[in-house]
Protein backbone atom coordinates (compact mmCIF):
# COMPACT_ATOMS: atom_id res chain seq x y z
CA UNK A 1 0.00 0.00 0.00
CA UNK A 2 1.77 3.20 -1.15
CA UNK A 3 2.30 5.78 1.99
CA UNK A 4 2.07 9.32 1.23
CA UNK A 5 3.47 11.69 3.70
CA UNK A 6 1.14 14.83 3.78
CA UNK A 7 3.74 17.53 5.61
CA UNK A 8 2.05 20.67 5.90
CA UNK A 9 0.71 23.19 9.01
CA UNK A 10 -2.85 22.69 7.76
CA UNK A 11 -4.11 19.43 6.47
CA UNK A 12 -3.21 19.76 3.05
CA UNK A 13 -6.00 17.23 2.07
CA UNK A 14 -9.64 18.21 3.88
CA UNK A 15 -11.16 15.00 6.10
CA UNK A 16 -13.67 14.58 3.40
CA UNK A 17 -10.81 13.83 0.60
CA UNK A 18 -9.44 11.25 2.87
CA UNK A 19 -11.52 8.63 1.51
CA UNK A 20 -10.61 9.19 -1.95
CA UNK A 21 -7.13 8.42 -1.33
CA UNK A 22 -7.66 5.27 0.81
CA UNK A 23 -10.84 4.41 -1.56
CA UNK A 24 -7.67 4.12 -4.16
CA UNK A 25 -5.55 2.12 -1.74
CA UNK A 26 -3.11 4.99 -0.19
CA UNK A 27 -2.34 5.03 2.97
CA UNK A 28 -2.22 8.67 4.83
CA UNK A 29 0.63 10.58 7.19
CA UNK A 30 -0.43 13.42 8.16
CA UNK A 31 2.56 15.51 9.57
CA UNK A 32 2.50 19.35 10.77
CA UNK A 33 5.66 19.47 12.60
CA UNK A 34 8.53 20.43 10.06
CA UNK A 35 11.01 18.12 12.25
CA UNK A 36 8.74 15.10 12.54
CA UNK A 37 8.48 15.48 9.05
CA UNK A 38 11.69 15.05 8.03
CA UNK A 39 12.84 12.54 10.64
CA UNK A 40 9.88 10.29 8.92
CA UNK A 41 11.63 11.02 5.25
CA UNK A 42 14.71 9.92 7.15
CA UNK A 43 13.73 6.85 9.51
CA UNK A 44 10.29 5.88 7.41
CA UNK A 45 10.46 6.86 4.01
CA UNK A 46 6.75 6.53 2.70
CA UNK A 47 6.48 6.76 -1.61
CA UNK A 48 5.19 9.97 -1.93
CA UNK A 49 5.59 13.50 -0.48
CA UNK A 50 3.11 16.19 -0.34
CA UNK A 51 4.07 19.26 0.89
CA UNK A 52 3.56 22.94 0.84
CA UNK A 53 5.77 25.94 0.12
CA UNK A 54 6.94 27.79 3.42
CA UNK A 55 6.43 24.63 5.22
CA UNK A 56 9.54 24.22 7.26
CA UNK A 57 12.84 26.04 8.39
CA UNK A 58 13.97 26.51 5.04
CA UNK A 59 11.43 26.17 2.11
CA UNK A 60 14.12 23.62 0.65
CA UNK A 61 14.97 21.90 3.58
CA UNK A 62 11.73 18.81 3.10
CA UNK A 63 12.83 18.63 -0.66
CA UNK A 64 16.49 18.38 -0.13
CA UNK A 65 15.83 15.62 2.37
CA UNK A 66 14.17 14.02 -0.48
CA UNK A 67 16.40 14.85 -3.18
CA UNK A 68 19.53 14.66 -1.39
CA UNK A 69 19.12 11.15 -1.44
CA UNK A 70 19.84 8.57 -4.44
CA UNK A 71 17.53 5.83 -2.98
CA UNK A 72 15.23 8.46 -2.58
CA UNK A 73 15.22 10.35 -5.80
CA UNK A 74 12.39 8.72 -6.97
CA UNK A 75 9.85 9.36 -4.83
CA UNK A 76 7.50 12.40 -6.26
CA UNK A 77 7.26 15.36 -4.70
CA UNK A 78 3.73 17.32 -4.70
CA UNK A 79 4.54 21.37 -4.07
CA UNK A 80 1.10 23.25 -2.90
CA UNK A 81 1.47 26.79 -3.35
CA UNK A 82 -0.35 30.04 -4.36
CA UNK A 83 -0.59 30.97 -7.75
CA UNK A 84 1.63 34.19 -7.18
CA UNK A 85 4.61 33.14 -6.51
CA UNK A 86 4.48 30.61 -9.71
CA UNK A 87 6.31 33.16 -12.17
CA UNK A 88 9.53 33.68 -9.32
CA UNK A 89 10.30 30.11 -8.28
CA UNK A 90 13.26 28.70 -9.52
CA UNK A 91 12.39 25.26 -10.47
CA UNK A 92 16.07 23.82 -10.72
CA UNK A 93 16.40 24.79 -7.36
CA UNK A 94 13.14 23.25 -6.21
CA UNK A 95 13.40 20.11 -7.66
CA UNK A 96 9.27 18.78 -7.52
CA UNK A 97 7.49 16.79 -9.55
CA UNK A 98 4.51 18.41 -9.99
CA UNK A 99 2.91 21.51 -8.08
CA UNK A 100 -1.07 21.91 -7.35
CA UNK A 101 -2.20 25.87 -6.76
CA UNK A 102 -4.84 26.63 -4.07
CA UNK A 103 -7.53 26.35 -3.95
CA UNK A 104 -7.79 22.91 -5.07
CA UNK A 105 -10.14 19.92 -5.10
CA UNK A 106 -9.38 16.13 -3.50
CA UNK A 107 -10.13 15.09 -6.58
CA UNK A 108 -7.60 17.21 -8.71
CA UNK A 109 -5.23 16.02 -5.87
CA UNK A 110 -5.28 12.12 -6.45
CA UNK A 111 -5.13 12.70 -9.95
CA UNK A 112 -1.59 14.51 -9.67
CA UNK A 113 -0.18 12.13 -7.47
CA UNK A 114 -1.28 9.04 -9.64
CA UNK A 115 0.16 10.53 -12.32
CA UNK A 116 3.52 11.35 -10.48
CA UNK A 117 3.49 7.94 -9.49
CA UNK A 118 3.16 6.57 -13.39
CA UNK A 119 5.40 8.95 -14.55
CA UNK A 120 8.30 7.68 -11.94
CA UNK A 121 7.82 4.53 -13.10
CA UNK A 122 8.54 5.01 -16.53
CA UNK A 123 11.13 7.37 -16.20
CA UNK A 124 13.26 5.83 -13.55
CA UNK A 125 12.82 1.69 -13.83
CA UNK A 126 12.46 1.74 -17.78
CA UNK A 127 15.09 0.01 -20.05
CA UNK A 128 16.83 2.47 -22.05
CA UNK A 129 17.34 0.70 -24.68
CA UNK A 130 13.97 -1.41 -25.22
CA UNK A 131 12.17 1.43 -23.12
CA UNK A 132 10.25 -1.26 -21.63
CA UNK A 133 9.75 -1.93 -17.76
CA UNK A 134 12.91 -2.68 -15.61
CA UNK A 135 13.48 -5.05 -12.53
CA UNK A 136 11.40 -2.97 -10.40
CA UNK A 137 8.30 -3.38 -11.97
CA UNK A 138 9.24 -6.67 -12.46
CA UNK A 139 9.10 -7.70 -9.07
CA UNK A 140 6.51 -5.88 -8.58
CA UNK A 141 4.27 -7.89 -11.47
CA UNK A 142 5.38 -11.19 -10.17
CA UNK A 143 4.45 -10.62 -6.39
CA UNK A 144 0.74 -9.11 -7.92
CA UNK A 145 0.53 -12.01 -10.50
CA UNK A 146 1.43 -14.65 -6.99
CA UNK A 147 -1.30 -12.24 -4.73
CA UNK A 148 -3.89 -12.51 -7.91
CA UNK A 149 -4.89 -16.19 -7.22
CA UNK A 150 -5.22 -16.21 -10.57
CA UNK A 151 -3.26 -18.89 -12.66
CA UNK A 152 -0.42 -16.96 -15.10
CA UNK A 153 3.17 -18.18 -16.55
CA UNK A 154 6.09 -16.11 -15.83
CA UNK A 155 7.74 -16.48 -18.77
CA UNK A 156 12.23 -15.92 -18.61
CA UNK A 157 13.07 -15.12 -22.47
CA UNK A 158 16.98 -14.73 -22.90
CA UNK A 159 19.05 -14.98 -25.91
CA UNK A 160 21.35 -18.42 -26.58
CA UNK A 161 25.27 -17.48 -26.78
CA UNK A 162 24.50 -14.32 -26.82
CA UNK A 163 28.09 -13.29 -25.39
CA UNK A 164 29.82 -14.98 -28.72
CA UNK A 165 27.26 -13.38 -30.53
CA UNK A 166 28.85 -9.91 -29.61
CA UNK A 167 32.19 -11.27 -29.79
CA UNK A 168 31.45 -11.83 -33.44
CA UNK A 169 29.18 -9.00 -34.70
CA UNK A 170 30.02 -6.39 -31.91
CA UNK A 171 28.06 -5.06 -28.79
CA UNK A 172 26.22 -2.53 -31.72
CA UNK A 173 24.80 -5.13 -33.44
CA UNK A 174 24.08 -7.08 -29.73
CA UNK A 175 21.64 -4.19 -29.32
CA UNK A 176 19.84 -4.49 -32.09
CA UNK A 177 19.29 -8.29 -31.50
CA UNK A 178 17.92 -6.89 -27.98
CA UNK A 179 15.72 -4.83 -29.85
CA UNK A 180 14.20 -7.16 -32.00
CA UNK A 181 13.39 -9.49 -29.15
CA UNK A 182 11.87 -6.82 -27.34
CA UNK A 183 9.81 -6.13 -30.51
CA UNK A 184 8.87 -9.55 -31.40
CA UNK A 185 7.45 -10.04 -27.91
CA UNK A 186 5.31 -7.17 -27.51
CA UNK A 187 4.02 -7.50 -30.22
CA UNK A 188 3.33 -11.30 -30.30
CA UNK A 189 1.65 -10.40 -26.45
CA UNK A 190 -0.18 -7.46 -27.56
CA UNK A 191 -1.73 -9.65 -30.07
CA UNK A 192 -2.43 -12.78 -28.53
CA UNK A 193 -2.58 -11.69 -24.75
CA UNK A 194 -3.36 -8.35 -24.08
CA UNK A 195 -5.06 -8.21 -21.27
CA UNK A 196 -3.71 -9.00 -18.13
CA UNK A 197 0.13 -9.46 -19.20
CA UNK A 198 3.08 -8.10 -18.45
CA UNK A 199 6.77 -7.09 -20.47
CA UNK A 200 9.54 -6.44 -19.18
CA UNK A 201 13.44 -6.15 -19.20
CA UNK A 202 15.56 -7.62 -16.64
CA UNK A 203 18.51 -5.88 -18.51
CA UNK A 204 21.09 -7.60 -21.27
CA UNK A 205 19.13 -10.42 -23.02
CA UNK A 206 17.00 -11.01 -20.64
CA UNK A 207 13.48 -10.57 -20.35
CA UNK A 208 10.49 -11.61 -18.32
CA UNK A 209 6.51 -11.78 -19.76
CA UNK A 210 4.03 -12.54 -17.92
CA UNK A 211 0.76 -14.07 -19.69
CA UNK A 212 -2.45 -15.49 -18.27
CA UNK A 213 -2.23 -19.63 -18.13
CA UNK A 214 -4.46 -20.38 -21.28
CA UNK A 215 -1.73 -18.24 -23.42
CA UNK A 216 1.36 -19.58 -22.08
CA UNK A 217 1.70 -22.03 -25.23
CA UNK A 218 0.50 -19.59 -28.31
CA UNK A 219 2.54 -16.99 -26.90
CA UNK A 220 5.88 -18.58 -26.46
CA UNK A 221 5.24 -20.56 -29.76
CA UNK A 222 4.83 -17.29 -31.43
CA UNK A 223 7.57 -15.42 -30.17
CA UNK A 224 9.91 -18.45 -31.32
CA UNK A 225 7.89 -18.83 -34.99
CA UNK A 226 9.09 -14.99 -35.45
CA UNK A 227 11.98 -14.81 -33.89
CA UNK A 228 13.19 -17.73 -36.54
CA UNK A 229 11.47 -15.37 -39.34
CA UNK A 230 13.85 -12.50 -38.15
CA UNK A 231 17.00 -13.61 -37.54
CA UNK A 232 18.65 -13.89 -40.19
CA UNK A 233 18.58 -10.46 -40.73
CA UNK A 234 21.10 -10.17 -38.10
CA UNK A 235 23.48 -12.80 -38.98
CA UNK A 236 25.97 -12.91 -42.41
CA UNK A 237 25.24 -14.82 -45.32
CA UNK A 238 28.15 -17.10 -44.53
CA UNK A 239 27.40 -18.21 -41.17
CA UNK A 240 24.01 -18.83 -42.28
CA UNK A 241 25.38 -20.83 -44.80
CA UNK A 242 27.72 -22.83 -42.19
CA UNK A 243 24.61 -22.93 -40.12
CA UNK A 244 26.87 -22.54 -37.01
CA UNK A 245 30.15 -20.62 -36.05
CA UNK A 246 33.19 -21.08 -34.58
CA UNK A 247 34.29 -18.68 -32.04
CA UNK A 248 36.47 -18.21 -28.33
CA UNK A 249 34.79 -19.78 -24.98
CA UNK A 250 34.94 -18.25 -21.86
CA UNK A 251 38.21 -19.86 -21.48
CA UNK A 252 39.74 -19.08 -24.65
CA UNK A 253 38.89 -22.37 -26.33
CA UNK A 254 37.61 -22.60 -30.10
CA UNK A 255 34.07 -23.73 -30.12
CA UNK A 256 31.41 -24.52 -32.40
CA UNK A 257 28.27 -22.32 -31.65
CA UNK A 258 24.73 -22.60 -32.95
CA UNK A 259 23.35 -19.36 -35.03
CA UNK A 260 20.93 -16.99 -33.12
CA UNK A 261 18.25 -18.96 -31.42
CA UNK A 262 15.94 -18.26 -28.00
CA UNK A 263 15.03 -20.15 -25.26
CA UNK A 264 11.83 -19.25 -22.70
CA UNK A 265 11.45 -20.30 -19.50
CA UNK A 266 7.93 -20.39 -18.29
CA UNK A 267 7.36 -21.25 -14.60
CA UNK A 268 3.55 -21.13 -14.18
CA UNK A 269 2.10 -19.89 -10.78
CA UNK A 270 -0.97 -20.72 -9.14
CA UNK A 271 -2.66 -22.33 -6.53
CA UNK A 272 -0.51 -20.57 -3.99
CA UNK A 273 2.77 -22.42 -5.02
CA UNK A 274 4.84 -19.76 -4.34
CA UNK A 275 4.81 -16.86 -1.48
CA UNK A 276 7.97 -14.50 -3.25
CA UNK A 277 9.00 -13.47 -6.41
CA UNK A 278 12.35 -15.68 -5.45
CA UNK A 279 10.71 -18.93 -5.44
CA UNK A 280 9.37 -17.92 -8.96
CA UNK A 281 13.14 -17.10 -10.24
CA UNK A 282 14.76 -19.50 -8.46
CA UNK A 283 12.51 -21.89 -9.97
CA UNK A 284 12.86 -20.40 -13.74
CA UNK A 285 16.39 -20.94 -13.60
CA UNK A 286 16.34 -24.51 -13.09
CA UNK A 287 14.05 -24.71 -16.19
CA UNK A 288 16.39 -22.65 -17.92
CA UNK A 289 19.09 -24.83 -17.32
CA UNK A 290 17.18 -27.86 -19.01
CA UNK A 291 15.67 -25.55 -21.97
CA UNK A 292 19.28 -24.52 -22.87
CA UNK A 293 20.39 -28.12 -22.96
CA UNK A 294 18.29 -28.35 -26.31
CA UNK A 295 19.22 -26.83 -29.52
CA UNK A 296 18.14 -24.27 -31.31
CA UNK A 297 15.05 -22.26 -29.94
CA UNK A 298 12.55 -23.50 -27.57
CA UNK A 299 10.47 -23.15 -24.64
CA UNK A 300 9.70 -25.13 -21.76
CA UNK A 301 6.93 -25.02 -18.97
CA UNK A 302 7.99 -26.11 -15.49
CA UNK A 303 5.20 -29.39 -14.99
CA UNK A 304 6.65 -30.22 -10.82
CA UNK A 305 3.15 -29.91 -8.81
CA UNK A 306 5.28 -28.57 -5.89
CA UNK A 307 8.18 -27.05 -5.63
CA UNK A 308 11.24 -28.10 -3.60
CA UNK A 309 13.81 -25.22 -3.91
CA UNK A 310 16.56 -27.79 -3.47
CA UNK A 311 15.72 -29.88 -6.73
CA UNK A 312 18.54 -29.56 -8.80
CA UNK A 313 17.64 -28.78 -12.57
CA UNK B 1 20.70 21.80 -69.07
CA UNK B 2 19.77 17.88 -68.65
CA UNK B 3 20.69 17.70 -65.06
CA UNK B 4 18.81 20.86 -64.31
CA UNK B 5 15.51 19.34 -65.34
CA UNK B 6 16.45 16.03 -63.32
CA UNK B 7 17.16 17.94 -60.57
CA UNK B 8 13.63 19.66 -60.24
CA UNK B 9 12.09 16.26 -61.07
CA UNK B 10 13.94 15.16 -58.16
CA UNK B 11 12.58 17.71 -56.19
CA UNK B 12 8.99 17.66 -57.01
CA UNK B 13 9.27 13.71 -56.18
CA UNK B 14 11.05 14.26 -52.69
CA UNK B 15 7.40 16.03 -51.78
CA UNK B 16 5.81 12.32 -52.49
CA UNK B 17 4.10 11.84 -49.21
CA UNK B 18 1.33 8.82 -49.77
CA UNK B 19 1.15 6.88 -53.06
CA UNK B 20 -2.30 6.33 -53.64
CA UNK B 21 -4.04 2.42 -53.81
CA UNK B 22 -6.74 0.83 -54.74
CA UNK B 23 -9.68 1.24 -52.88
CA UNK B 24 -10.89 -2.67 -52.49
CA UNK B 25 -7.23 -3.67 -51.27
CA UNK B 26 -8.10 -0.96 -48.33
CA UNK B 27 -11.60 -1.41 -47.60
CA UNK B 28 -10.80 -5.32 -47.43
CA UNK B 29 -7.95 -4.53 -44.85
CA UNK B 30 -9.91 -2.14 -42.69
CA UNK B 31 -12.83 -4.88 -42.08
CA UNK B 32 -9.92 -7.21 -41.15
CA UNK B 33 -8.15 -4.95 -39.24
CA UNK B 34 -11.74 -4.18 -36.77
CA UNK B 35 -12.10 -8.24 -36.83
CA UNK B 36 -10.22 -9.80 -33.25
CA UNK B 37 -9.83 -13.07 -34.98
CA UNK B 38 -7.53 -11.70 -37.67
CA UNK B 39 -3.92 -12.24 -37.49
CA UNK B 40 -0.88 -10.03 -38.19
CA UNK B 41 0.07 -12.58 -40.72
CA UNK B 42 -3.40 -12.73 -42.36
CA UNK B 43 -3.15 -9.10 -43.05
CA UNK B 44 0.89 -9.21 -43.83
CA UNK B 45 -0.31 -11.44 -46.68
CA UNK B 46 -2.69 -9.17 -47.95
CA UNK B 47 -0.34 -6.34 -47.30
CA UNK B 48 2.10 -8.43 -50.00
CA UNK B 49 -0.34 -8.77 -52.75
CA UNK B 50 -0.41 -4.25 -53.14
CA UNK B 51 2.36 -2.67 -54.44
CA UNK B 52 1.81 0.64 -52.68
CA UNK B 53 1.36 -0.86 -49.17
CA UNK B 54 3.98 -2.90 -49.62
CA UNK B 55 6.26 -0.20 -50.55
CA UNK B 56 4.94 1.72 -47.64
CA UNK B 57 5.39 -1.09 -45.30
CA UNK B 58 8.98 -0.78 -46.09
CA UNK B 59 9.17 2.66 -45.81
CA UNK B 60 8.08 2.87 -42.46
CA UNK B 61 10.20 -0.24 -40.82
CA UNK B 62 13.29 1.39 -42.42
CA UNK B 63 12.12 4.69 -41.32
CA UNK B 64 14.82 6.47 -38.50
CA UNK B 65 11.79 6.44 -36.10
CA UNK B 66 12.07 2.56 -35.39
CA UNK B 67 15.37 2.42 -34.95
CA UNK B 68 16.05 -0.99 -36.55
CA UNK B 69 19.61 -0.04 -37.95
CA UNK B 70 19.54 -2.60 -40.17
CA UNK B 71 17.67 -2.19 -43.23
CA UNK B 72 14.77 -4.10 -43.78
CA UNK B 73 13.87 -5.75 -46.93
CA UNK B 74 11.26 -8.62 -45.69
CA UNK B 75 7.80 -7.86 -45.57
CA UNK B 76 7.00 -10.65 -43.08
CA UNK B 77 9.97 -9.57 -41.32
CA UNK B 78 8.96 -5.83 -41.40
CA UNK B 79 5.27 -7.15 -40.22
CA UNK B 80 6.60 -9.49 -37.05
CA UNK B 81 9.09 -6.11 -36.14
CA UNK B 82 6.03 -3.33 -36.27
CA UNK B 83 2.95 -5.48 -35.03
CA UNK B 84 -0.80 -5.55 -35.61
CA UNK B 85 -1.28 -1.67 -33.89
CA UNK B 86 1.14 0.01 -36.29
CA UNK B 87 0.20 -2.16 -39.15
CA UNK B 88 -3.58 -0.87 -38.29
CA UNK B 89 -2.43 2.42 -38.24
CA UNK B 90 -0.57 1.93 -41.50
CA UNK B 91 -4.06 0.61 -43.07
CA UNK B 92 -5.40 3.82 -41.80
CA UNK B 93 -3.46 6.24 -42.92
CA UNK B 94 -3.60 4.54 -46.69
CA UNK B 95 -4.78 6.68 -49.62
CA UNK B 96 -7.17 5.51 -52.09
CA UNK B 97 -7.40 7.11 -55.53
CA UNK B 98 -9.69 9.54 -55.94
CA UNK B 99 -10.04 8.94 -59.14
CA UNK B 100 -9.82 5.65 -60.39
CA UNK B 101 -8.47 4.47 -63.38
CA UNK B 102 -8.22 1.21 -65.50
CA UNK B 103 -4.46 1.57 -66.02
CA UNK B 104 -4.42 1.35 -61.89
CA UNK B 105 -5.58 -1.58 -61.56
CA UNK B 106 -3.85 -2.60 -64.62
CA UNK B 107 -0.65 -1.47 -63.12
CA UNK B 108 -1.61 -3.15 -59.74
CA UNK B 109 -2.21 -6.65 -61.39
CA UNK B 110 0.86 -6.40 -63.52
CA UNK B 111 3.04 -5.24 -60.31
CA UNK B 112 1.75 -8.49 -58.40
CA UNK B 113 2.09 -10.72 -61.42
CA UNK B 114 5.84 -9.33 -61.30
CA UNK B 115 6.40 -10.30 -57.72
CA UNK B 116 4.57 -13.69 -58.87
CA UNK B 117 7.04 -14.83 -61.74
CA UNK B 118 10.11 -13.34 -59.46
CA UNK B 119 9.40 -15.81 -57.08
CA UNK B 120 9.13 -18.60 -59.23
CA UNK B 121 12.27 -17.45 -61.28
CA UNK B 122 14.45 -16.70 -58.09
CA UNK B 123 13.67 -20.32 -56.35
CA UNK B 124 14.11 -22.22 -59.50
CA UNK B 125 17.66 -20.08 -59.87
CA UNK B 126 18.46 -20.76 -55.89
CA UNK B 127 19.08 -17.22 -55.16
CA UNK B 128 19.80 -16.61 -51.17
CA UNK B 129 16.53 -15.18 -50.76
CA UNK B 130 13.66 -15.84 -52.94
CA UNK B 131 11.15 -13.32 -51.11
CA UNK B 132 13.44 -10.29 -51.47
CA UNK B 133 13.48 -10.61 -55.45
CA UNK B 134 9.76 -11.25 -55.11
CA UNK B 135 9.42 -7.78 -53.33
CA UNK B 136 11.84 -5.96 -55.50
CA UNK B 137 9.20 -7.37 -58.04
CA UNK B 138 6.57 -6.22 -56.71
CA UNK B 139 7.31 -2.65 -56.51
CA UNK B 140 9.88 -2.32 -59.25
CA UNK B 141 7.11 0.09 -61.14
CA UNK B 142 6.59 2.15 -57.86
CA UNK B 143 7.91 5.00 -59.41
CA UNK B 144 4.96 5.28 -62.57
CA UNK B 145 2.70 5.88 -59.39
CA UNK B 146 4.75 8.44 -57.98
CA UNK B 147 4.78 10.06 -61.67
CA UNK B 148 1.53 10.33 -61.83
CA UNK B 149 0.36 11.48 -58.57
CA UNK B 150 3.73 14.25 -58.97
CA UNK B 151 3.66 15.39 -62.60
CA UNK B 152 0.47 15.40 -63.56
CA UNK B 153 0.84 17.41 -66.57
CA UNK B 154 3.90 15.91 -67.56
CA UNK B 155 2.29 11.90 -67.03
CA UNK B 156 -1.00 12.91 -69.45
CA UNK B 157 2.13 14.07 -72.24
CA UNK B 158 3.40 10.62 -71.62
CA UNK B 159 0.15 9.12 -71.73
CA UNK B 160 -0.62 11.25 -74.84
CA UNK B 161 2.70 10.08 -76.36
CA UNK B 162 1.54 6.17 -75.42
CA UNK B 163 -2.17 6.19 -76.57
CA UNK B 164 -2.09 8.12 -79.46
CA UNK B 165 1.55 7.78 -81.17
CA UNK B 166 2.61 4.29 -80.07
CA UNK B 167 5.49 5.43 -78.12
CA UNK B 168 6.52 3.26 -75.31
CA UNK B 169 6.30 4.01 -72.15
CA UNK B 170 10.37 4.10 -71.61
CA UNK B 171 10.67 6.50 -74.74
CA UNK B 172 8.00 9.01 -73.91
CA UNK B 173 9.00 9.38 -70.34
CA UNK B 174 12.68 9.95 -71.57
CA UNK B 175 11.19 12.57 -74.02
CA UNK B 176 8.82 14.29 -71.85
CA UNK B 177 11.43 13.49 -67.89
CA UNK B 178 14.88 12.68 -69.07
CA UNK B 179 14.42 10.15 -66.74
CA UNK B 180 12.14 6.93 -66.79
CA UNK B 181 10.35 5.53 -64.23
CA UNK B 182 12.82 2.94 -63.19
CA UNK B 183 15.42 5.97 -62.22
CA UNK B 184 12.65 7.65 -60.29
CA UNK B 185 12.18 4.11 -58.32
CA UNK B 186 15.74 3.69 -57.71
CA UNK B 187 15.52 7.96 -56.27
CA UNK B 188 12.10 6.85 -54.15
CA UNK B 189 13.35 4.01 -52.59
CA UNK B 190 16.87 4.65 -51.67
CA UNK B 191 15.58 8.26 -50.52
CA UNK B 192 12.91 5.98 -48.00
CA UNK B 193 16.04 3.65 -46.89
CA UNK B 194 15.33 0.59 -48.39
CA UNK B 195 17.90 -1.72 -48.54
CA UNK B 196 20.43 -1.54 -51.62
CA UNK B 197 18.81 -5.42 -52.42
CA UNK B 198 15.95 -3.60 -53.40
CA UNK B 199 17.24 -0.44 -54.38
CA UNK B 200 19.09 -1.34 -57.35
CA UNK B 201 16.81 -4.04 -58.95
CA UNK B 202 14.03 -1.27 -58.91
CA UNK B 203 16.18 1.33 -60.22
CA UNK B 204 17.76 -0.89 -62.99
CA UNK B 205 14.95 -3.38 -64.40
CA UNK B 206 14.94 -1.60 -67.51
CA UNK B 207 18.83 -1.49 -67.82
CA UNK B 208 20.41 -4.67 -65.99
CA UNK B 209 23.51 -4.32 -66.40
CA UNK B 210 24.00 -1.41 -64.78
CA UNK B 211 23.29 -3.23 -61.50
CA UNK B 212 26.50 -3.57 -59.22
CA UNK B 213 25.74 -5.35 -56.89
CA UNK B 214 22.83 -7.27 -57.06
CA UNK B 215 22.98 -7.94 -61.08
CA UNK B 216 21.13 -11.11 -60.70
CA UNK B 217 18.05 -9.71 -58.75
CA UNK B 218 17.84 -6.89 -61.58
CA UNK B 219 18.54 -9.47 -64.12
CA UNK B 220 15.42 -11.79 -62.74
CA UNK B 221 13.27 -8.76 -61.94
CA UNK B 222 14.19 -7.33 -65.86
CA UNK B 223 13.34 -10.98 -67.12
CA UNK B 224 9.93 -11.41 -64.93
CA UNK B 225 8.73 -7.55 -65.97
CA UNK B 226 8.89 -8.73 -69.72
CA UNK B 227 7.02 -12.45 -69.05
CA UNK B 228 4.43 -11.00 -67.28
CA UNK B 229 3.51 -8.20 -70.08
CA UNK B 230 4.15 -11.09 -72.70
CA UNK B 231 1.45 -13.06 -70.75
CA UNK B 232 -1.14 -10.56 -70.74
CA UNK B 233 -1.48 -10.47 -67.18
CA UNK B 234 -1.75 -6.11 -66.34
CA UNK B 235 -0.03 -3.73 -67.93
CA UNK B 236 2.02 -1.09 -67.32
CA UNK B 237 -0.12 1.94 -69.30
CA UNK B 238 1.36 1.04 -72.29
CA UNK B 239 0.92 -2.35 -74.28
CA UNK B 240 4.35 -3.01 -75.66
CA UNK B 241 6.76 -5.33 -73.99
CA UNK B 242 9.85 -3.70 -73.14
CA UNK B 243 13.51 -5.33 -75.03
CA UNK B 244 15.06 -8.26 -73.46
CA UNK B 245 18.49 -7.41 -72.47
CA UNK B 246 21.14 -10.20 -74.06
CA UNK B 247 22.91 -10.00 -70.68
CA UNK B 248 20.39 -10.55 -68.15
CA UNK B 249 19.03 -13.28 -70.53
CA UNK B 250 22.73 -14.83 -70.40
CA UNK B 251 22.92 -14.16 -66.57
CA UNK B 252 19.98 -15.73 -66.10
CA UNK B 253 21.18 -18.91 -67.93
CA UNK B 254 17.69 -20.11 -69.17
CA UNK B 255 16.98 -22.60 -71.63
CA UNK B 256 13.87 -22.71 -73.83
CA UNK B 257 12.60 -25.91 -72.06
CA UNK B 258 12.97 -24.18 -68.65
CA UNK B 259 10.82 -21.71 -70.10
CA UNK B 260 7.82 -23.86 -70.53
CA UNK B 261 8.44 -25.55 -67.03
CA UNK B 262 8.68 -21.65 -65.53
CA UNK B 263 5.84 -20.72 -67.55
CA UNK B 264 3.47 -23.34 -66.15
CA UNK B 265 4.34 -22.54 -62.71
CA UNK B 266 3.48 -19.02 -63.35
CA UNK B 267 0.25 -19.49 -64.35
CA UNK B 268 -0.62 -21.88 -62.01
CA UNK B 269 0.18 -19.15 -59.13
CA UNK B 270 -1.35 -17.08 -61.18
CA UNK B 271 -4.33 -18.70 -60.96
CA UNK B 272 -4.14 -18.51 -56.94
CA UNK B 273 -4.53 -14.98 -56.76
CA UNK B 274 -6.85 -14.64 -60.02
CA UNK B 275 -9.82 -15.06 -57.67
CA UNK B 276 -8.11 -12.36 -55.61
CA UNK B 277 -7.61 -9.77 -57.95
CA UNK B 278 -11.77 -10.26 -59.36
CA UNK B 279 -12.65 -9.80 -55.68
CA UNK B 280 -10.56 -6.26 -55.74
CA UNK B 281 -12.26 -5.18 -58.83
CA UNK B 282 -15.36 -6.02 -58.22
CA UNK B 283 -14.56 -3.98 -54.77
CA UNK B 284 -14.15 -1.41 -56.58
CA UNK B 285 -17.10 -1.28 -58.20
CA UNK B 286 -19.61 -1.88 -55.23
Amino acid sequence: MPRILVAGQVPLIPPEGEILFEAKGYQLIFVSDPHVAVNTLLEDPPDFLITELGFGSSDLQLINTVKACLQKANMPILLVLPADVMPTMDWHRFQVDDVVVRPYTPEVLLARVQLAESRMVRVFDNNPLSRLPGNTSILRAIQRTLESGVAYGVCYLDIDNFKPYNDRYGFSQGDDVILMVARIAVNVVEELAREDSFIGHVGGDDFVVIVPEAKIVPVCEKILANFEVVKNMFLSREDIDAGVYRAKDRQGRDTTYGLLSLSIAVVPVEHNKFKHYGEVSAAASQVKHLVKEREGSNYMIDRRDSYQPNEAG
Amino acid sequence: MQEDKRQKIRQALREVKNLPTLPGIVIKLTKMAEDPETTTEQMGKLISKDHILAAKLLKLVNSSFYGFPQRISSLSSAIILLGFNVIKSLIISASIFEFMEDNDIELWEHSLGCAVVCSVLAKRLGVSDPDEVSTAGLIHDIGKVAIKLELGPEYRKIHEMVVGQEFSMLEAEMQTLEVNHAEVGGWLTKTWNLPSKLVEPIAMHHNPGAAKNEKMAAAIVHFADIMIRGMGYGHGDDIWVPPLDNNAWRLLGLAPQDLDEILAQVEEKLWEVKGFSLDIKSGFEA
